[in-house]
């Protein structure tokens, strides 16, 4: 491979900003050098401008419901996958029930039918008193920014789990360790160990790791009966639908679950981990979920409380209570009592958003609560749900109601499916 | 002259633009019933099979079903808690909405024969739901016309099975006509009004 200058590397960059639809930068010619003031990536020329972090489901939604809602407003995603893979449905992956493809999408309508202009890359510094977002060597203006982050992996608090890289996966944001999980599962010996470690609360999608558990026990069942699968909770029982789950773990006697089992040490050459009272457990294959806290961004933007983990917002605007005119959704927030799920990042995506068009406007911000559903599929042709519904009491998200569905069925699968088909919609078409 | 029709082009997209600004949060009712679309489709133009469209829904019937599954008539875990919220939105406002959509029949494909079969049993159906499907306030009968195949036969199944609105006077006689049918012929009826109006 040629050698690629430093000079020729931005203005590579730069060309490729303009395909995007940033004429700044190419139009100017010069390449910033190390020394220049950073460089307006897109100067705003039109007057209100909303700059959204993250193209996931609470970021892909507000991107699309502010220009909804006004088209006048422009709107600037920062997501640096080309694609967006689902991570609800991604344990159907795993089971081979699905594939990696039914639950790939592009950002294609966003861009063509709704006139959000994105740029695949990543923020790498919020300057709210400048109101800029720093991407690069450059910055983005805006009048008020969502911060859209999803979460980042704290893999420094097990033993072993950053040096083990790429060998011990986490599969717990959908895409290539999804498709490599899946692989490793299908490779393993019938008879072999299949060990699932669950961080400590929170972290994003409380059932999904109690919903893996089934489709990998599910699979072990249907394609290797004299394996095992192993789970250990650092958590003291199951944290979501925990009658539920256990009920449908009655048809996987190969699934053994131990609870306050937390995993503290991971050494891939042994192939071995190391929970906290000691006990060492021997794998053919292992999922480590790490513990987590909110994505890159908000932590470096110190939008995040005293755990450093996760950002407090109002419940009402979505702002963050550390920083003005910045919005925060999703699985980063923490302090309203919704889950960190994709049907709530969805929901905050287009409150916050709503929020913002109405606040840019000079209207007062509308009070909407958040909603939730959590399908989980215990099997391949069998899921079950929670439900929870809010209201807005004094300025804070209180729960009306939250609700399970009585079992397990093909009925409940069906919604599932259909909820699926029609958020991913929601999010992105 | 040149500079006038760049003038005149100026203010059309001038006035395009403007146009364009009445965005749907103008709209009564968007920001209450936007929730509603992560299950039931843009404006309740739901695409899915299993969940019904509520774009286009008369008011009477919607508020009907917001208030059977409130109060558990419907049994519907996912329904039940989120009628609880659109009652606390105000029912009035997000029924207003969804009424106000232009209606979308479900994209949904239905297979010929099943559908002719449907319309064989369907005139059961016609003295309250109209020969079109579209339904009969004073009858207290829905538009069944162009709902997904998936949620017409789910509801058909429920009625069956004495778990939607049990006990309920008004509706002894749709059971009756539903108990007298064989789940196939149940989904061949569910084709058929799935088919029409599209």
């Amino acid at each position: 491979m040629a050698r690629i200058t430093r000079r020729e590397f931005l203005r590579a960059s730069g060309t490729a900003v303009a395909v995007a639809g940033f004429a700044g930068c190419a139009s100017r010619g010069d390449a910033p050098t190390a020394t220049s003031s950073p460089n307006d990536l897109a100067p705003n020329r039109k007057g209100r401008r909303v700059v959204v972090i993250g193209g996931g489901w609470g970021g892909a939604t507000a991107a699309k419901y502010v220009r909804m809602q006004d088209p006048s407003i422009e709107v600037i995603m920062l997501e640096p996958n080309k694609r967006f893979v689902s991570c609800p449905f991604s344990n159907l992956v795993l089971s081979a029930v699905r594939s990696i493809g039914s639950l790939t999408f592009n950002y294609g309508a966003l861009r063509e039918q709704h006139g959000v202009r994105i740029m695949h890359d990543t923020a790498t510094a919020l300057e709210p008193d400048a109101r800029r977002v720093r991407v690069g060597s450059g910055f983005l203006t805006y009048d008020r920014v969502i911060v859209a982050p999803g979460i980042e992996f704290q893999a420094e608090q097990i033993d072993g789990l950053t040096e083990a890289g790429d060998r011990v996966l986490h599969a717990w944001k959908a895409g290539p360790q999804t498709v490599a999980l899946a692989r490793q599962l299908k490779e393993m010996p019938d008879g072999g160990v299949f060990v699932l470690s669950i961080p400590p609360a929170a972290y994003r999608c409380p059932p999904g790791p109690y919903e893996r558990a089934c489709q990998v026990a599910w699979y072990l069942k249907t394609h290797k009966p004299r394996a095992k699968l192993l789970v250990l909770d650092a958590n003291q029982n199951v944290i979501s639908k925990p009658a539920l789950f256990r009920a449908a773990w009655q048809a996987y006697p190969n699934l053994e679950y131990r609870a306050s089992s937390k995993v503290t040490k991971v050494d891939p050459s042994a192939r071995e981990v190391t929970t906290d009272f000691g006990d060492k457990v021997r794998y053919d294959v292992v999922n480590v979920i790490p513990p987590q806290r909110a994505g890159a961004i908000a932590v470096q933007a110190d939008l995040v409380g005293a755990d450093k983990r996760w950002c407090e917002v109002n419940h009402v605007t979505y702002e963050s209570v550390k920083a003005k005119d910045v919005h925060v959704v999703g699985d980063a927030t923490i302090g309203i009592p919704a889950p960190k799920s994709g049907t709530v990042a969805n929901s905050m995506g287009k409150i916050a958003a709503t929020v913002v068009v109405s606040l840019l406007n000079g209207r007062p911000a509308p009070e909407m609560p958040p909603i939730n559903t959590c399908y989980s599929w215990v099997s391949n042709t069998e899921a079950m749900a929670v439900i929870n519904a809010y209201r807005i009491e004094n300025g804070k998200v209180v729960q009306i109601e939250q609700k399970l569905t009585p079992g397990q069925s093909t009925l409940y699968a069906q919604h599932a499916t259909a909820w699926a088909t029609s958020i991913w919609s929601d999010i992105l078409a | 002259m040149r500079a006038c029709v760049v003038a005149a082009m100026l203010i059309a997209a001038v006035v395009a633009a403007g146009a364009v600004e009445a965005g749907p949060a103008d709209t009564p009712g968007f920001t209450k019933a936007f929730s509603c679309s992560a299950c039931h489709g843009r404006a309740g133009a739901s695409r899915a099979d299993a969940v019904p469209v509520l774009a286009g829904m008369p008011t009477w019937y919607f508020k009907k079903a917001i208030a059977d599954y409130a109060a558990g008539r419907r049994p519907s875990a996912e329904m039940e808690p989120f009628s609880k919220m659109v009652q606390t939105l105000g029912v009035d406002d997000i029924a207003a909405y969804f009424a106000a959509q232009p209606r979308e029949p479900s994209p949904l494909g239905v297979q010929r024969a099943a559908s002719v079969n449907g319309r064989g049993v369907a005139s059961q159906c016609a003295g309250c739901h109209g020969a079109d499907g579209r339904g009969d306030e004073t009858k207290g009968a829905p538009p069944l016309a162009g709902q997904p195949p998936g949620y017409l036969l789910n509801q058909m199944k429920l009625f069956k099975a004495e778990k939607r609105s049990p006990g309920d006077a008004n509706l002894a006689a749709v059971k009756a006509v539903m108990k007298g049918l064989d789940d196939a012929t149940l989904a061949d009826l569910a084709a058929y009004y799935s088919s029409l109006g599209r």
